[in-house]
């Protein structure tokens, strides 16, 4: 792989990302809209967002929306699943792009590099694995 | 509320975050900087949602914007991701951080440091483009282990600028704290990091900048993760925001092109001063210590915000001038 070819991979996927992301989320909202609500919530109830300056109120955040149900969700053509959807693919939109450079930094066997990207690679992973479990986020 | 005026709703959102990537762009500062303070002002989002919004929101301008850079070949990725070690660490005790407040209803810190964040982002931002090249700088040890040389092509100067990264630790420092204030307040932070790579590391301007914006998505994906699970994201805002910041910010990158007048930012950093020093009144009203009626803090706000940005544009000017004589 030449440095040409890496640059415009890392370019292509950070669009790709996007306007899949973009997608998805216009479909979910589309869907919440055409449906009358999702997952047996009212439009009413997703659109509501509490007030105040805490949580206050009724409102439908991420974390009544887990991953596993996705594809449940998809599936079902659940709008809130395809606003999460589009939310994690812009969440590892990113983190692809740590991959891709890791793998150009093994092609060119510079070490250090492929260490640095393992490193960050496993922050990544460790915010989105580890600390949900350990710190009862 | 009928599904017409949740959608009126919905768009409203979008225009919130269609300005504040509008704004965001054309100061430089980012769009989740502008959006926090215009959700929770403006549209009395909770300060929660409106970080989980922002940090969403400041993925898709990132990798929307650094998609051309890295094409062009200006960013340097390699810097980039090696500086993220320290962003991503910092990105997860700032998300961790944020939780600790949130579950404490300690809101009101979260308020005050956005609003000084904002203000003393100010003034490097509309510093920017003073030294577009630093002085090529002897290579030291760090410009070696960690490769830091490279060469990228100006446009506007028509030849290919060469650079020697240094000081790599004093980058790394930095950019742990601009990574705990992007998991904290729920932004890029990407102003910190122009700073770290600027002044620590003497990379020039046009490297910085694009690199900068290649690594807010990384930092802001490992914070969106904690927020997600910890609730605070509402999708239905979420994805008003990301829409509407994503469009905001590609029409201003394509104004800033096109604008010949540079004063008019002036008037852009005023806004911006408006809602730091508006923040910061909130924090402090909800934490009782300066408690101030809404239609006060407007006035305060406006007056602060003149004071305060005519002070910088003088300075700045100042400084323009002796850079002409040299």
């Amino acid at each position: 792989m030449s440095k040409y070819e890496f640059n415009d991979i890392l370019s292509t996927v950070l669009r790709l990302g996007v306007v899949v992301s973009i997608i998805l989320l216009a479909t979910g909202v589309t869907l919440i809209f055409v449906m009358h609500g999702a997952d047996g919530y009212s439009i009413d109830q997703i659109a509501s967002y509490g007030s105040g300056s805490g949580i206050s109120g009724f409102s439908i955040n991420s974390s009544s929306l887990p991953l596993t149900g996705i594809l449940n969700g998809v599936v079902h053509l659940n709008g809130l699943y395809f606003i999460s959807l589009g939310l994690w693919v812009l969440i590892f939109t990113p983190i692809s792009i740590v991959l891709i450079a890791l793998a150009e930094f093994a092609y060119l066997k510079n070490r250090l590099y492929v260490v640095l990207s393992v490193i960050v690679l496993f922050d990544l992973f460790f915010a989105m694995l580890v600390v949900p479990v350990f710190f009862h986020v | 509320m009928t599904p017409l005026i949740a959608l009126f709703n919905f768009l409203l959102i979008v225009v919130g975050g269609f300005s504040a990537g509008l704004l965001g762009s054309l100061t430089g500062l980012g769009g989740g900087t502008v959006l926090v303070p215009l959700l929770t002002i403006f549209y009395g989002i909770p300060i929660i949602y409106a970080t989980g919004a922002s940090l969403i929101s400041t993925i898709a301008t990132s990798a929307g914007s650094a998609s051309a850079y890295v094409k062009e070949r200006i960013s340097n990725v390699k810097i980039g991701i090696g500086l993220e070690v320290a962003t991503t660490v910092g990105a997860i005790i700032g998300s961790l951080l944020a939780v600790y407040v949130y579950d404490h209803r300690l809101q009101w810190i979260i308020y005050v440091l956005f609003g000084a964040v904002l203000l003393f982002s100010l003034y490097p931002t509309a510093q920017k483009g003073r030294h577009e090249i630093p002085p090529l700088k002897k290579p030291d040890w760090t410009t070696r282990l960690f490769q830091m040389t490279g060469v990228y092509y100006d446009a506007r100067l028509k030849k290919d600028v060469h650079y020697n990264g240094v000081k790599w630790w004093a980058g790394e420092i930095v950019m742990l704290f601009a990574g705990i204030i992007s998991g904290l307040l729920g932004i890029g932070s990407g102003a910190m990091k122009v700073l770290g790579m600027d002044w620590a590391m003497n990379l020039p301007m046009k490297v910085t900048t694009t690199t900068s914006n290649f690594m807010v998505g990384i930092t802001a994906a490992t914070g969106s993760s904690i927020y997600w699970y910890a609730g605070y994201i509402q999708v239905f805002v979420a994805a008003a925001t990301a829409i509407g910041v994503l469009a905001g910010s590609f029409i201003g990158t394509k104004i800033l092109v096109r604008m010949s007048n540079k004063n008019i930012r002036w008037l852009f950093f005023a806004v911006l001063s408006f809602l730091g020093v508006e923040m910061l009144l909130k924090g402090l009203a909800s934490n009782g210590s300066f408690v101030t009626s809404g239609t006060d803090r407007l006035a305060i706000s406006a007056l602060t915000s003149v004071i305060l940005i005519s002070c910088l544009f003088l300075v700045i000017r100042k400084q323009e001038a002796e850079d002409v004589q040299v």
